[in-house]
């Protein structure tokens, strides 16, 4: 991290697993995470703050990820979302990048990969914060 | 769902019956695309069982759905693999479809989430006690078990009475419906009803009478206690050991313990520990926490009582006084209990956790009674004598002891441990009980404070190996150059070596972590890592060379990362961060299905149980259909009912092979159509030719030790078995399958079985070879150097190379032709070499005289030349 302010990360996913393990891993990398199971929490979280980075789930119960991304999106556009799904299809995966989807990471995942790609989303926003 | 399976699984079965009376009509080559079938399901199914066990390092993140959905395509392979079997030789094996269903049924109904108990023994010795058996004889039992049965810490010989026991006991005594029908007036708001609700509960249980199964089940396990120890009749402790008690619901302590009992008092307390589920407490308790009152599933503990001189508790981290270095142990004279329950002063002894376990502070109280034996059973308080009362009750030895051991069953735990211990008359340390201590991380550690402590610390390997077993440790170095090094391998190090070598299992349990330079996270020793939970990176490549003997270092294989020095920090926010993997119901899950997966029980196809209802597991079903596809082959080939389309041959050749050749285009020459024998001369497939001239290159077949003639070789094998067994005949039966391009060979020497798939034509992007080898026979050291030597082999000739345990698989694919041609040819004379292997491979020098050895031969052939990628490594 270049600055003093710690780059926020949001986490949604259905699977309490999925939360427990990747918010200690984060943390400990030096982020600031918070972790959500129920979409509907992590929208109404979106309208008091905005993220650095966004990782969500795309199918999950009683809930489309898609509709989060897109949301994530439209309300902060410069939020770099990296979906992570078990259920990865072209089509998906096209919608989701088509929607500005900075990277996709099929589940299961190392808890290395998923930390590879948060902190290259944090410097591609670095590098765009400075331009 | 299931009955729809159930229903369909029929409906197959009574085609297969029918067909099986008309036998069908399947030309060849139908045939051999279902044999073909197999072979892939096979792989496959295997790639998806390695997978799943991977999962279990704990460096991958994964989800219900994926357990749910890799064990679903799992299933569906399966259901292929017994299908297809079925077709090849119909009817014969339909009694798998009700093997695989019953497995199946097993797996599914843990998929489902529904904890049924497992039916069980109502007594079972601890000594018998496997891992994983929590639902049969709750945390408290499970947890010793492992404490005596895999970390061999001494622990009071026993039993354990099963939550099968206590179900037989609710059945016999009619206490189900009542339990319902009483709960159903619990009022919490109604202190006076409670209190009689629960004294009613309780008077039912103290009046039951036990199952005669039961009462003979426990007075077999007293007798081998007994039988055990000579003196006098045991008397025990009985505790309870509740399913769920000590997780994250702590109904720790609210049950009644019972010391000193006489054997034939066992029976009664155990009734007593069942009754003080339905305090009136505890029943609050449950019902506050909304646990339904069919959900307590009570199973007890009976350990031979210690005659304890010294007893005390164990925190392995001092939670009260927030200091993350400290171990603290408190001790009394006598006997325990009062210890645990505070009612007599304690001596305290604070404790450096990092090896050599300084002793911080030691404060002596006044100790002025304490708990002994009541020679008739039962406990007595009595006086310490004067000259004791002011002494510590422990020396210097016996609390670096104590703290020894405690720190290695946190190790195994993977988290901060609340542990009993007492030291015997006899001077001897025994561990009573223990259970994880659950500490909130003080506000002010927060993750910031370890990023901070982190931050000072060069890195020394970043993602440059594989996790095995994830966990972080910190401490010493220790580099083993050769197998002498293991013996003086310092308890707490961490190990660095050269290769995963599965001798690295004896120390495992006294070390704290494992690196190795070569390796699979799917091998041997790295199986062994994540039984005992030591945190293992295999195959850093630099190891070895990065880290020296003594260096200090913090292994954190959860991230993947080696720092220099060591950071307790992070040690200490790994143990008591929430996440413990290992605790996980998802890991937890997988764990449990794969027990009914993955151990592979039907070895020898010679052995008689090699039957469908020998199969106990996944893994044991893909291997029976394997065998019993490749025999069905083998014996079409072997009696001329191959169809028009196929020609059958036998191979004349100057190695008895016993290989019966099939061509389904253009592998034989054509020419002596009438002839049933051929020769190496007739062969025109590519790769079979090429298979056979390394199989033949002067040098790679007949070495010593193996001075003995091949044939006479082989018949010593084949006398081993009964000659008047129908599988004798098969055992110098081979089956090659051989088209102009196309090689399928499947070749058992002795017991190494070899597996070679392969594709060769002027067009490089339809090219590949596969080759699978599977040895046997020998000791599981033996097996896994002859596997590495082969996959190291393998790797220098660029093959993609997978190891399992010792399963070597190799694959490599697009080449030219004339490169694939010498490829096969490799594997040709590799197939040679290795035959004589095992009796050779004594120790781990041994691979790399018999790699180079097996490069010296091969060059002479021309083959591993520049020009086809050799890599010498």
């Amino acid at each position: 991290m270049t600055s003093d302010r710690k780059t926020t990360v949001l986490i949604l996913d259905d699977e309490p697993i999925v939360c427990k393990r990747l918010k200690p891993a984060l943390e400990k990398a030096g982020y600031e995470v918070e972790s959500f199971t129920r979409s509907r929490e992590a929208m109404h979280r979106l309208t008091e703050r905005s993220f650095d980075v966004a990782i969500t789930d795309l199918k999950m119960d009683g809930l489309d990820g898609m509709a989060f991304l897109t949301e994530v999106k439209k309300r902060y556009p410069e939020t770099e979302v990296i979906v992570i799904t078990g259920f990865a299809t072209m089509e998906t995966a096209r919608e989701s990048y088509q929607k500005g989807v900075f990277d996709f990471v099929a589940k299961p995942f190392k808890l290395g990969e998923i930390l590879d790609v948060v902190k290259k989303a944090e410097t591609k926003r670095e590098a765009l914060l400075k331009n | 769902m299931l009955h729809r399976l159930i229903r369909f699984i029929q409906s197959i079965r009574g085609y297969f019956q029918q067909r099986h009376s008309q036998e069908p009509e399947y030309p060849f080559s139908k045939l051999f695309k279902k044999f073909q079938n197999i072979l892939a399901s096979n792989n496959e199914a295997l790639e998806l069982i390695a997978d799943m066990g991977d999962k279990l390092s704990g460096d991958y993140v994964f989800d219900k759905q994926y357990i749910l959905s890799t064990y679903e395509q799992l299933k569906n392979h399966i259901f292929r693999l017994v299908l297809d079997l079925n077709t090849l030789s119909p009817g014969k094996y339909v009694h798998l479809f009700e093997v695989f269903e019953e497995i199946n049924d097993t797996i599914q109904q843990a998929l489902s989430g529904k904890w049924v108990l497992p039916q069980g023994d109502f007594a079972i010795l601890y000594s018998a006690l496997g891992q994983d058996m929590y639902e049969l004889v709750g945390s408290k039992n499970a947890n010793l078990a492992d404490i005596r049965n895999i970390l061999d810490l001494p622990t009071p010989d026993g039993f354990a009475i099963t939550t099968s026991a206590f179900r037989a006991y609710i059945e016999r005594n009619g206490l189900g419906d009542y339990l319902v029908q009483a709960m159903s007036l619990w009022d919490p708001d109604d202190a006076a009803a409670c209190e009689e609700i629960a004294s009613e509960i309780q008077a039912h249980f103290l009046s039951g009478s036990f199952p005669p199964e039961m009462t003979r089940q426990v007075e077999t396990a007293i007798d081998a206690v007994r039988s055990r120890k000579s003196g006098d009749t045991p008397c025990f402790a009985v505790r309870s050991s509740a399913w769920g008690e000590d997780s994250i619901h702590s109904f720790a302590g609210q049950y009644q313990s019972f010391l000193n009992v006489p054997a034939n008092q066992l029976l009664d307390s155990y009734r007593k520990v069942l009754a003080s589920a339905y305090a009136s407490g505890v029943l609050a308790y449950r019902h506050e926490k909304g646990f339904q009152i069919h959900e307590l599933a009570m199973s007890a503990g009976c350990q031979r009582m210690v005659n304890a001189a010294v007893s005390g508790v164990i925190y392995t981290l001092d939670a009260l006084s927030g200091e993350t270095d400290t171990l603290l142990i408190t001790a009394a004279w006598g006997l325990g209990a009062p210890v645990v329950d505070g009612s007599v002063q304690t001596d305290r002894f604070k404790v450096n956790r990092t090896p050599p376990h300084i002793i911080k502070s030691v404060t002596a109280a006044r100790k002025t009674t304490m708990m002994a034996l009541e020679a008739a059973g039962g406990t007595k308080t009595v006086p310490v004598p004067d000259a004791c009362q002011q002494e510590p009750c422990l020396t210097p030895a016996q609390v670096q002891k104590l703290a020894e051991t405690a720190l290695l069953i946190e190790r195994y735990f993977k988290r901060p441990q609340d542990i009993e211990w007492a030291i015997d008359t006899e001077g001897e340390m025994v561990v009573l009980q223990a259970r994880p201590l659950y500490i909130h991380t003080p506000p002010g550690r927060t993750a910031d404070h370890v990023a901070r402590a982190m931050s000072d610390h060069a890195i020394l390997l970043n993602h440059q190996g594989v996790v095995a077993q994830r966990g972080v440790v910190a401490g010493k170095v220790f580099v083993v150059t050769s197998d002498d090094d293991l013996q003086n391998v310092p308890t707490g190090a961490i190990l660095v070596a050269r290769y995963t070598s599965p001798r690295l299992a004896r120390v495992m349990r006294r070390i704290q972590g494992v690196l190795t330079d070569v390796g699979s996270p799917m091998g041997h020793m790295a199986t062994i890592a994540r039984e005992f939970r030591v945190p293992a990176i295999v195959n850093t490549g630099v190891a070895t060379r990065v880290l020296k003997t003594g260096d200090g270092i913090t292994l954190d294989a959860s991230q993947n990362i080696v720092y220099s020095g060591l950071i307790p920090e992070l040690c200490y926010d790994e143990i008591t961060s929430e996440d413990v993997f290992e605790e996980s119901y998802e890991y937890r899950l997988l764990r449990r299905i794969l027990r009914n997966i993955s151990p592979l029980n039907l070895i020898d196809p010679h052995d008689q149980n090699f039957k469908p209802s020998g199969c106990q597991t996944v893994h044991d079903i893909i291997r029976f259909v394997h065998e019993k596809a490749v025999q069905h082959l083998i014996h079409l080939g072997d009696t001329r009912t191959t169809k028009a389309d196929a020609t059958s041959k036998r191979l004349k050749f100057a190695i008895p092979l016993g290989l019966i050749v099939i061509d389904i285009g253009g592998g034989i020459q054509a020419g002596n159509v009438m002839s049933r024998d051929i020769t190496p001369e007739d062969i025109a497939s590519t790769p079979m030719k090429a298979f056979l001239k390394g199989l033949t290159a002067p040098g790679m077949w007949s070495t010593e030790p193996m001075s003995v003639d091949f044939g006479s070789f082989m018949s010593s094998l084949t006398r081993t078995f009964s000659a008047a067994s129908e599988s004798a005949r098969y055992m110098n039966r081979n089956l090659a399958v051989v088209s102009a391009e196309y090689l399928d060979l499947n070749l058992r020497l002795g017991y190494h079985f070899n597996i070679i798939d392969a594709y060769v034509s002027e067009k490089p992007n339809d090219n590949y070879a596969y080759f699978r080898f599977l040895g046997g026979v020998t000791d599981v050291t033996r097996r896994s150097r002859r596997a590495r030597f082969i996959g190291e082999v393998l790797e220098r000739f660029n093959f993609r190379v997978e190891i399992r345990g010792d399963l070597v698989v190799g694959r490599i694919k697009k080449l030219e032709k004339d490169a694939m041609i010498e490829k096969i040819t490799m594997i040709g004379c590799l197939v040679a070499y290795t035959r004589q292997l095992d009796v050779q491979m004594n120790s781990d020098d041994d691979i790399h005289q018999h790699v180079s050895d097996f490069f010296k031969g091969v060059c002479i052939h021309d083959i591993g030349s520049e020009n086809n990628g050799f890599n010498p490594g």
